[in-house]
């Protein structure tokens, strides 16, 4: 047993609280190796509810006499690569030479909430760390100010959850879905009842008290975390407002963005300011918060697929679009991994049927990713005939996070925390494959 | 490592019916008695056999190199029995026999996995079921059907054997133990080498007992008045207030908070999976009563049966009627998915309540036995489906579901007899309303069925239909397996001859297997509980896996030791907690001898108090109680009483209370924004210990949430309306009250120095000394308990 406290590390590091603090030495027993990185941040965004791919990103035109399941949208090829992209996502679409096509995407159950749970943590039963965690207890934080996780606009707390690995590693939620996020904020981030100076002033009383506290009782590395943890907070104060707010932007940024423009609900498209979603997350980019997951839902079109899917295509695409091209600009894309995709996908429709409705396809779907090291304008895996199942390019949900992990120099299935007498790890016993085939 | 036994040579007639024995007497088959005819011989081996060796015996024959599913097909009583999806048919029923729907390759269970049979084999093999499937060969090998086959590590399933009577370890080597419990905490570290540390001071101990029997912090005037007792006898002073504490209106608020946390108590239901959460506009009452069986000491036998099986008891007066109903809520506060396109959905409310009897009544999951036999523990999916046979032949009331049938179906209330009517405020009007999805117009709220007022609660009834739950394949509610009957799982040791009556749901019988002294599991479950709520952590430390994949106790006699003590005491939980205060190991202090002790093993032996930090519910009332704004009645009701809603469409439902924590409005996924900072569970299901997180949110909380900003303005009035004294005087006050203590030379000089300059900067004295009292709450001294 080492007797080293958390304070004789931190001072004999070289790195100082901000890269060391709170991931290896929290359990010590693990080791991380690190591979080269490609990406250095992750913007997940996710579309929760099942996104109908086969009316997005996965072309299925009618073949033969007899109508079937396929695509009832208009596809065209994009970019140098041509990538075929629906109508639907126009703004997307002019950066299909940046997108790297999952088409053989497939994950166990078509329940949502598993899914969806699964989706992010790798379980789908049970709370488990989320995606954005694991890689934060893998890297360590790139920012001292600010949380290295954030999730905007987003459902329950087990999908951001730090579960077992140590709670610095915790999402920090930014509004729940649902919710108004023209103004959804970090819990308690301000308050105006004191000056900044008075404020600082009486943490530094607070802290005097703590450190007395602290010394009385040496042993004690929890109460040196929270004393840690009160400067974090003390530091989101300042930092995470002027993230937050948006007025320093451009017009015209604003508008290319759409903040603020989404209309009312449309059946299952819910109003989420998904420009506004991603204008943060490009600001909590580059401030240096490693996984930001902006959310939009739902994307479950039952029983009015195409009104449906049209509003969640019109609230999202031209957002996506505006980061993605600002990203590039500001010279971000390189090393920010941009994830796109939903728990599970959708059967299509049969032209001419006159139906409009569809259920859950977890057996084959799409997701995107883009920047970050992997090949743009390229397409990996693939459906059958009618996006039934994956037939090619299989990319299960454990693949795709040993694949993100390997993006950003973890090693998916090394990546691990001894918890409860036995080893865990995102990708859970099976492993996942990393789909070297798509890097850049 | 699979094993297997062989049976002896025996007449098949006499093997198939051990073989149903094992099954747990599969009555569906009726097989059994029946001598097979010359012609039913050949149709067998001319055209089963055959087909069987081909087809099915690579994975389901003993030498199979991997049995697939725990199936063999290789013997009569094999295939009678099954494998991990349940028995393969139905003697005479080929349409409800697994094996026929697998061979006509109907969904996952496909089998052969590649490609169907020619139709005619599958032919064959219908008729042969529906000949009764008779089977003329010799009796061979079945897999090991108790779990001594698996490869447990020694003392794995230490929890599931019976609980023992150790012996009192010997007091001649020392004075120092005072009760039987320190004898069994000082054999164990005197067996390591180490020693104990000091016992607490006395304020340390006061404010130990508080918070630990209260959730209360002691006021200035609880110290002069223990510490003036605590002078003329130590031991008296302790032991009276103990007693005092345990007889406080508070104690049933602090320790039915814990309870709250182990039967995922919520008004709300959660996010269905679709982003809709009703509330429960009745749960509160299960609340009350969990609160009053605490401070009435209601035996833990009791208390359970109460929850499991309060509508079947025999009751002497309305209020009894009532109150053994609301305990039933206990198995309907669960959170469900939603209703919609979810066929597995009745048995999703099964499963939540398997779970939070399995791992908050017994320790043990049992609720992942529900797609296959558990991955680790000895609890096979048999066992689950014997457990869910009680649950599917009761009926799940959790009200109207906000009224949105796609989120569940509404059901029946328990309509109460004794309760006061209770109406809603006058000009009460719902301003939370569905829309139609095609018109966007607001959907006219349905008239409740019950007459206006009418008393209700959640909980559970008998169902319509009693009788035993079919195996569900893969946890599939449309693929149905055999009916398990009604029973225990196996491999917990314990009371045998508890039979279940056919024409009733069972539960009585389920509390009173859980609840029998010779169950291993409830009692070593609960005093490990309190253990923790006292020590910060159990005897073993995850109370609610005593399975393989928990921990082992620390303490294993000890465990035993009050296990019996608590069942010899009538299950009262009060006195147990007694016995664990007033003894020496718990009234030690929280500073460690040396940084060897601090260090040895996480302070699993004990020799000195382990710091715990506030937790939610605590911090809230302490700051209320510190600036004397404290409502110390109980709550009444619910803010969500009479609102049928889906939280998720009401914005911020929450309005400020004075009231304990505990009486604040627990909506899943909305909970209170005054204690949500501080790890509350998700309340999704029971939760044995509490996340201990540190997080910047929690000083956030701390710098800018209202409660606290406005109890320390509160504060500071309070400390300035006093004019004749000094700010030494104040600051004197101020850390009376909030630390139990006055400040020493450097606080009260930094302390005048912090009012001086902030006075100055904000010109108002009171908002300075707010600022003063404001960080006092943050310190870890106010938000430690040592």
């Amino acid at each position: 047993m080492t007797t080293f406290s958390r304070r004789d590390l931190l001072q004999k590091s070289a790195f100082g609280f901000g890269s060391l603090a709170f991931s290896a030495i929290a359990n010590e027993s693990n080791v991380i190796p690190h591979l080269r990185a490609r990406a250095k941040r992750v913007i997940f965004l996710c579309m929760s509810g099942g996104p109908a791919q086969l009316d997005t990103f996965d072309y299925k035109p009618q073949t033969g006499k007899k109508p079937h399941p396929g695509s009832v949208y208009e596809f065209s090829q994009h970019g140098k690569s041509g990538l075929s992209i629906s109508e639907l996502m126009p703004e997307t679409a002019k950066h299909a030479d940046k997108i790297c096509l999952l088409n053989g995407m497939h994950a166990d159950t078509g329940i949502h909430a598993q899914s969806f749970l699964q989706l992010h943590t790798g379980d789908r039963l049970r709370e488990r760390p989320s995606l954005g965690s694991w890689i934060n207890y893998g890297l360590g934080s790139e920012n001292q100010n600010l949380p290295g996780f954030i999730s905007l606009n987003t459902s329950k707390p087990s999908v951001y959850s730090s579960s077992f690995l140590p709670s610095i590693h915790n999402g920090t939620p930014i509004g729940v879905n649902g919710e108004n996020m023209n103004e959804a904020s970090i819990n308690n981030i301000q308050s105006g009842h004191l000056p900044l100076s008075v404020k600082r002033r009486q943490l530094d009383f607070a802290q005097f008290m703590n450190h007395n506290h602290l010394s009385a009782r040496p042993h004690d590395a929890k109460l040196e975390s929270v004393i840690e943890s009160m400067e974090l907070g003390f530091k989101m104060q300042m930092t995470a407002p002027e993230l937050l707010d948006l007025s320093t932007e451009s017009k015209a940024t604003l508008e290319h963005y759409r903040v603020g423009q989404q209309g009312g609900p449309v059946g299952t498209c819910k109003s989420s300011d998904f420009g506004r979603q991603c204008l943060l997350a490009r600001r909590f980019a580059e401030a240096g918060v490693r996984f930001i997951e902006v959310n939009h839902g739902s994307w479950d079109q039952h029983k009015n697929h195409r009104r449906d899917l049209e509003a969640n295509c019109a609230a999202t695409d031209a957002p996506i679009g505006a980061l993605l091209e600002d990203l590039d600009q500001r010279g971000l894309l390189e090393d920010t991994l941009v994830v796109w995709g939903g728990e599970f996908g959708r059967p299509g429709l049969t032209p001419g049927n006159g139906k409009n409705e569809t259920g859950h396809n977890a057996k084959g779907f799409s997701f995107w990713l883009a920047g970050g090291g992997v090949k743009g304008g390229h397409v990996h895996g693939a459906t059958d005939g009618t996006g039934a199942r994956a037939v090619d390019g299989k990319v299960h949900f454990r693949d795709l996070h040993a694949t993100i992990l390997h993006l950003m120099g973890l090693p998916a299935n090394d990546l691990k925390f001894q918890h409860a007498g036995r080893e865990h790890r995102l990708t859970g016993p099976e492993g996942g494959k990393v789909a070297h085939e798509i890097f850049a | 490592m699979i094993q297997v036994f062989l049976l002896m040579s025996l007449r098949p007639y006499i093997a198939l019916c051990f073989a149903l024995h094992l099954a747990h007497g599969l009555t569906a088959i009726s097989l059994a008695a029946n001598e097979v005819t010359p012609a039913q011989r050949d149709f067998f081996e001319k055209k089963i056999r055959p087909a069987l060796v081909e087809h099915c015996f690579k994975c389901h024959a003993s030498d199979s190199e991997k049995i697939g599913g725990k199936l063999l097909l290789d013997s009569p009583e094999a295939l009678l029995k099954g494998g991990e999806s349940g028995p393969p048919l139905i003697a005479g029923n080929p349409k409800e026999s697994l094996l026929i729907a697998s061979l006509s390759h109907q969904e996952d269970l496909a089998m052969p996995p590649k490609k169907p049979l020619p139709e005619p084999v599958i032919a064959d093999f219908i008729q042969w079921v529906e000949m009764g499937a008779p089977d003329p060969r010799e009796p061979g090998t079945l897999l090991s059907e108790d779990y001594a086959g698996r490869d447990y590590e020694d003392g794995a399933l230490w929890a599931l054997e019976p609980v023992e009577s150790p012996m009192l370890p010997p007091t001649d080597t020392s004075d120092w133990p005072h009760s039987d419990i320190d004898r069994f905490t000082f054999s164990a570290m005197e067996s390591k080498g180490l020693r104990p540390t000091l016992d607490a001071p006395p304020e340390m101990l006061l404010r130990r007992l508080f918070f630990d029997l209260t959730g209360l912090p002691p006021a200035p005037s609880d110290l002069d008045l223990f510490l003036a007792s605590y002078l003329l006898d130590p031991d008296k002073a302790v032991i009276s207030l103990v007693d005092e504490l345990l007889a406080s209106p508070h104690f049933g608020e602090q320790w039915g908070r814990h309870w709250l946390d182990v039967a995922r108590y919520a008004e709300s239901n959660g996010n269905d999976g679709l982003s809709r959460n009703p509330t429960f506009p009745h749960a509160w009452r299960y609340r009350d009563y969990v609160i009053d069986a605490f401070n009435e000491d209601m035996p833990y036998d009791r208390f359970l049966t109460e929850q499991l099986a309060g509508d079947l008891l025999p009751h002497a007066s309305p209020e009894a009627r009532d109150r053994q109903l609301v305990a039933t809520g206990f198995l309907a506060l669960g959170a469900k998915p939603a209703k919609a396109m979810n066929d597995n959905f009745a048995m999703d409310v099964v499963a939540d309540q398997i779970e939070v009897i399995g791992n908050g009544l017994l320790g043990i999951s049992i609720a992942c036995a529900r797609c296959h036999d558990h991955k680790s523990d000895p609890i096979s999916a048999k066992d689950y489906y014997a457990m869910a046979g009680f649950l599917t032949s009761s009926n799940t009331m959790w009200g109207l579901a906000g009224n949105e049938g796609l989120t569940a179906p509404p059901t029946d209330l328990h309509v109460l007899e004794s309760a006061p009517k209770s109406f809603p405020p006058i000009n009460f009007v719902e301003t939370v309303v569905l829309l139609q999805s095609n018109t966007g117009k607001p959907k006219p709220i349905p008239a409740p069925p019950w007459p206006k007022g009418t008393p209700l609660a959640m909980g559970v009834k008998e169902g319509k239909k009693i009788g035993d739950c079919r195996m569900n394949i893969k946890g599939e509610s449309k693929k149905l397996g055999a009916p398990v009957p009604r029973g225990f799982p196996e491999s917990i040791s314990g009371p045998s001859a508890i039979s279940i009556p056919g024409d009733k749901s069972g539960r009585e019988e389920l509390a009173q297997w859980i609840t029998h002294p010779d169950n291993p599991l409830t009692s070593r479950v609960m005093v490990n509980r309190i253990w923790q709520h006292l020590f910060g952590h159990g005897i073993v430390r995850t109370p609610n896996d005593f399975g393989v994949y928990g921990e082992r106790p620390s303490h294993p006699e000890l465990l035993d030791y009050l296990a019996n003590s608590f069942v010899e005491n009538d299950w009262s939980m009060k006195q147990l907690i007694r016995e664990i205060v007033l003894s020496r190991t718990y009234q030690l202090s929280s500073t460690p001898r040396s940084s060897v002790e601090a260090a040895h093993s996480e302070n699993q032996s004990m020799t000195f108090r382990k710091r715990r930090r506030l937790a939610a519910e605590p911090l809230r009332d302490s700051i209320l109680k510190v600036s004397g704004q404290l409502d110390t009645r109980p709550g009444e009701g619910s803010l969500i009483r009479h609102r049928d809603i889906l939280v998720n469409l009401g914005g911020d439902l929450h309005e400020p209370s004075n009231h304990r924590s505990i009486y604040l409005c627990y909506l899943r996924g909305a909970m209170p924004s005054e204690i949500a900072a501080f790890d509350l569970p998700g309340f999704l299901k029971s939760e044995g210990k509490r996340t201990i997180s540190t997080i910047p949110g929690q000083a956030l909380f701390l710098y800018n949430h209202d409660l606290v900003i406005e109890q320390s303005r509160i504060l500071a009035k309070l400390l300035l309306s006093g004019d004749q004294e000094g700010d030494e005087e104040r600051i004197g006050q101020l850390y009376e009250r909030t630390l139990l203590r006055a400040p020493d030379a450097e606080e009260l000089y930094r302390a005048r120095e912090f009012v001086t300059l902030s006075s100055d900067d904000l010109h108002s004295k009171e908002a300075a000394w707010a600022a003063l009292t404001q960080a006092l709450f943050m310190t870890n001294e106010f938000r430690y308990i040592e």
